[in-house]
């Protein structure tokens, strides 16, 4: 620790106390990450053989007090008095980050075991260190992989049980939902253009391949090949901005803000 | 022979006596040619001069003698007498010179053979002809060459300009430059082809130039011919026959194809307007001149397929700009496309030598406007109704036998352009059922002749469910004589009414809809007598009535006369209730027949408000309406002792339309699996082309179609993306 300067002993401490792990861990991840904190974090949370730092029984105290009394799951209520908690908006996007970690089958519901693999994978035990988290899990959303990866997972968790595809209410909510962690300018067009065309459940595949088409084609269309693999669903929308003059001669003259 | 060494000097008098004599004889001096003796002491001569040892041997010596000898020759006699010649008289001095020195080689090759025989061999060094033609080469050759090679070529350019040469003249010319090769062209291709093809293509250049501006296409191509005809002629005359494809090829670059373009399109008298006028020999001029140049036929096959799809489209829209009745009009749309057709097939055939550009380019045309038919329907359709048109009774009994076959050949031809097949077949389906069910077929062989012609066209898919139709009948008419039969030995079981009952296999005939309609005493008895009969034949077999398709001739007894009246099953079950009943209102014969709202009104109005008026309606309007009441018109009469009561059917066009689109899906699904399935892994594009290409025998996929189905089998989990390129489908086995 002698050999470090200032500035990095302060990262290593930070590292320490934030993720209750070993000064040798510390060390590791943040020269892993070229002490970036952020990074180091990253590195630290992708160790699958790194134990958690948590301790089991307080995890337990934390699941009972929001398990539903009648089964052994967190239930919506539970959720609730969650978010009240760490004093989120349910409806915020950090839930489904959280939800995210542990894996969760489907919204609105925690099975104990997805609640402790999630805290644990956050190295939570206590409401305090979830608090602290929570920028963590912000900053997730940032990273282009973990995006894609939360983006994916969102489809399997919001659909209901035993159904392939996603209802559109639900879908057009979470797009809006995640399109404005990554800004996308077409997306009130999207939604928009399926609620006027469409009227039916969302595929996974459509869903997947939106991401694709939002993040490699220009919000004036002008890279987009129509004769490609693009899903039917997505070459309608491209069609339907055409013939509303959204696009003209590809450029984008989209007169309604935000 | 006496093996005794001879002096170099005594020898080489002898043989150089004999080497004098040669010339003098060369000059055309008197003197006597050689006998055979004196020649064999000259070979001798220079046998005991070279058969010895050393320093006996004067092999060497006597070799360059003879290379001496002959430049002598050459620079005292041959080439002086070249000196100061042009042209012609170059030309002819130079073969009489050439034709001198071979004599004079051939000779003194004969003294000194047996220097070839060993001496040469062994030395590695040029045998004594070869040592000939490099000495004229180097004193004759080189210095006459390039004069010479003009000479010829003038001589050519005149003979092009019409006059004539001494071809016998130039074909010696020209063999000396290929002997000056020793055995290799270079010669001949290098001092004297070069040229000669530099200039034939400059003098075909001017040619063509003024040519291009005055004449017309015709004229221009009647002088292609001459002009490629006259340069074979020259490669036969006096040419070798190894320049005659560099020739060729020269003039048809000047001539046709430097020019393509202008000649093509001249405007009154290129492609377009050949075509036009009909002009045959002049279009079959035009493929025999461009078929040998590589892709010299393009543009032509372009033009000729752009003039088709002209004339067919303008076709179409004034058929359809027309104001004939709605069924005349299309049915003159087909006759006119099928001469169309057949006028342009001539073409290909007899012009354009069934070329596969031509007919490529007449099926591209041919699909451009047949798929368009400017009206509510589409040309599947339009050709399944010109078939039935011919087919059935009544339609063309005007015709004879050849003239139907050749329309219904040129009508399943036709097929070939038109993209919706399947639907074709659909449509051509329904209404085959509809002959072949109410006898309205009009003759049994050409039936089965376009069945096996839409065989051979489109394969035997197709066709096989037509065929089951055919074959049904074919066995229903054997299974009536056997119902017969049964009734026959079981006359108790007669119902008392003449029952015929056909049977028809379900795949193979169209759909139709079940119906639960009440019927008669007296044929719910006719059903059960055949239902007996039937399982005497076989229990394994279940049999649905569909009433909608039979007829029933009925006994109308009017107060006038009786007369037959030949109805539907469905029309005679609504007539038979007015035996018990004098009067009744819509809703009883709603209830009495178990009818629907849609099939009673269409039933009740050709009975009341049509031509036929066997019933009378309260109150009389021209519709039907569900409050009206009917009674039995015992006043109706007719001149007719029999008259058939039609029911008009329903249109079934759009149901026809829809099965064919579920079929498609079905169709596109199972080509995606198929496709998948064999290649595992696979690019969209490729995907998308391979399935067209297996779809494409029966109806042109809808890439949309296809698209949607590949994301329904993504989401049945047959098919996935692969995560690194969303291009590309593998297959989840």
């Amino acid at each position: 620790m002698h050999k470090l300067g200032r500035g990095h002993r302060d990262k290593v401490q930070q590292f320490m106390t934030i993720t209750g792990a070993s000064e040798k861990i510390a060390l590791q991840a943040l020269k892993a990450s070229d002490w970036h904190l952020e990074g180091a974090f990253d590195f630290f949370y992708s160790q699958p053989h790194i134990k958690s730092y948590t301790d089991t029984t307080r995890l337990e105290e934390l699941y009972n007090r929001y398990k539903d009394p009648y089964t052994d799951m967190i239930l919506v209520d539970g959720i609730t008095l969650l978010c009240n908690d760490l004093q989120v908006d349910p409806q915020d996007i950090i839930m489904l980050v959280v939800s995210w970690h542990m894996k969760a089958s489907t919204m609105c519901e925690y099975s104990k075991e997805e609640f402790f693999i999630g805290l644990q994978a956050l190295g939570i035990d206590s409401l305090e260190k979830f608090r602290e988290r929570i920028p963590f899990m912000r900053s997730e959303l940032k990273d282009e992989q973990k995006f894609h990866e939360i983006y994916n997972f969102a489809f399997g968790w919001a659909k209901e049980k035993g159904q392939k595809s996603l209802a559109l209410d639900t879908a057009i909510g979470m797009w809006q939902l995640l399109f404005a962690e990554k800004q996308w300018p077409l997306v009130d067009h999207w939604c928009q253009f399926l609620q006027a065309r469409h009227n039916k459940a969302i595929s996974r595949d459509t869903w997947s391949q939106l991401l694709e088409f939002a993040r490699t084609i220009d919000p004036a269309l002008s890279n987009y090949d129509a004769e490609g693999a693009w899903p039917y669903l997505i070459d309608e929308f491209v069609e339907y901005m055409n013939e509303n003059g959204i696009i003209q001669n590809g450029q984008f003259s989209d007169r309604s803000q935000k | 022979m006496e093996s005794k060494t001879i002096d170099f000097e005594r020898g080489w008098d002898h043989v150089y006596k004999g080497i004098k004599q040669l010339r003098r004889i060369l000059e055309g001096l008197p003197e006597p040619l050689f006998t055979s003796g004196e020649y064999v002491m000259l070979y001798s001569t220079v046998y005991n001069m070279c058969a010895r040892n050393p320093p006996h041997n004067y092999s060497q010596q006597l070799y360059d003698k003879y290379r001496e000898v002959l430049e002598e020759y050459i620079t005292s006699t041959l080439s002086p007498s070249l000196r100061g010649k042009r042209d012609e008289f170059l030309l002819r001095e130079l073969v009489k010179i050439w034709v001198n020195h071979k004599v004079m080689v051939r000779w003194l090759s004969r003294f000194f053979n047996y220097l070839d025989r060993y001496f040469v061999d062994y030395r590695s060094l040029p045998a004594l002809n070869e040592v000939g033609m490099t000495c004229f080469t180097d004193l004759v050759y080189r210095e006459v060459q390039t004069n010479i090679k003009d000479a010829a070529i003038v001589l050519i350019g005149k003979e092009r300009e019409g006059d004539r040469i001494d071809c016998s003249l130039l074909k010696n010319v020209l063999d000396i430059f290929v002997a000056v090769g020793m055995g290799s062209m270079e010669r001949y291709e290098d001092d004297f082809e070069a040229d000669m093809l530099r200039d034939t293509g400059a003098y075909y250049s001017r040619k063509a130039s003024s040519w291009i501006e005055e004449d017309s296409c015709p004229e221009y191509m009647l002088k292609c011919e001459e002009c490629l005809k006259k340069e074979r002629d020259r490669v036969f005359h006096y040419l070798r026959s190894s320049s005659e494809v560099k020739l060729i090829e020269k003039v048809q670059h000047e001539l046709l194809v430097t020019y393509i373009d202008r000649l093509l399109e001249k405007e009154h008298s290129g492609c377009r307007a050949l075509l036009r006028d009909d002009k045959a020999d002049d279009l079959s001029r035009m493929y025999r001149l461009y078929c040998k140049i590589p892709r010299g036929l393009d543009p032509v096959a372009d033009i000729f397929k752009q003039h088709v799809t002209a004339e067919g489209t303008a076709l179409v829209q004034a058929i359809g700009a027309a104001s004939n009745a709605p069924g005349v009009q299309e049915h003159v749309l087909l006759r006119k496309i099928i001469e169309l057709h057949c006028k342009y097939m001539a073409y290909v055939t007899d012009c354009f030598q069934n070329h596969n550009l031509f007919c490529n380019a007449l099926k591209d045309a041919f699909k451009v406007f047949c798929n368009n038919t400017g009206t509510d329907s589409s040309s599947a359709e339009l050709l399944a109704t010109f078939c039935d048109d011919i087919l059935k009774k009544g339609g063309s009994e005007k015709l004879s036998d050849e003239a139907i076959e050749e329309t219904l050949e040129n009508a399943v031809k036709l097929l070939a352009y038109i993209n919706d097949r399947d639907l074709f077949a659909e449509f051509y389906r329904k209404k085959l059922a509809r002959r072949l069910l109410f006898d309205r077929s009009a003759n049994d062989d050409h039936e089965r002749s376009v069945l096996s012609k839409l065989k051979q066209q489109c394969g035997e898919q197709f066709t096989s469910k037509m065929e089951g139709m055919v074959t049904d009948i074919t066995l229903s008419r054997e299974n009536h004589a056997a119902f017969e039969d049964y009734l026959r030995s079981n006359s108790a079981a007669h119902p008392g009414i003449d029952l015929t009952v056909t049977i028809l296999t379900t795949g193979f005939w169209p759909s139709y809809k079940p119906c639960n309609l009440n019927l008669p005493t007296e044929m719910i008895k006719c059903v059960e007598v055949f239902k007996g009969f039937y399982e005497t034949k076989t229990k394994h077999k279940k049999l649905t009535w569909i009433y909608s398709l039979g007829t029933c001739n009925l006994s109308g007894m009017f107060d006038q006369k009786t007369i037959e009246l030949v109805v539907s099953t469905h029309q005679a079950a609504v007539l038979m209730l007015f035996n018990t009943s004098d009067r009744l209102s819509y809703s009883e014969i709603m209830d009495q027949l178990n009818s629907t709202h849609e099939d009673l009104v269409r039933l009740l109005h050709s009975l009341s408000c049509a031509k036929y008026k066997i019933l009378s309606k309260q109150p009389d309007t021209k519709t039907i309406s569900r409050s009206d009441y009917f009674e039995f018109n015992s006043k109706f009469t007719n001149k007719l002792r029999r008259i058939k009561i039609p029911l008009p059917p329903v249109d079934e066009k759009k149901k026809i339309v829809e099965d064919v689109d579920k079929d498609r899906r079905y169709a596109i699904d199972a080509a995606i699996v198929r496709v998948m399935k064999t290649r595992k892994v696979l690019g969209y594009q490729q995907l998308v082309s391979e399935c067209v290409e297996q779809l494409s025998q029966t109806f042109k996929p809808d890439i949309k179609a296809i698209k949607k189905q590949i994301e329904d089998l993504i989401t049945r989990e047959f098919l996935e993306r692969d995560e690194e390129n969303p291009n590309t489908f593998k297959y989840l086995a």
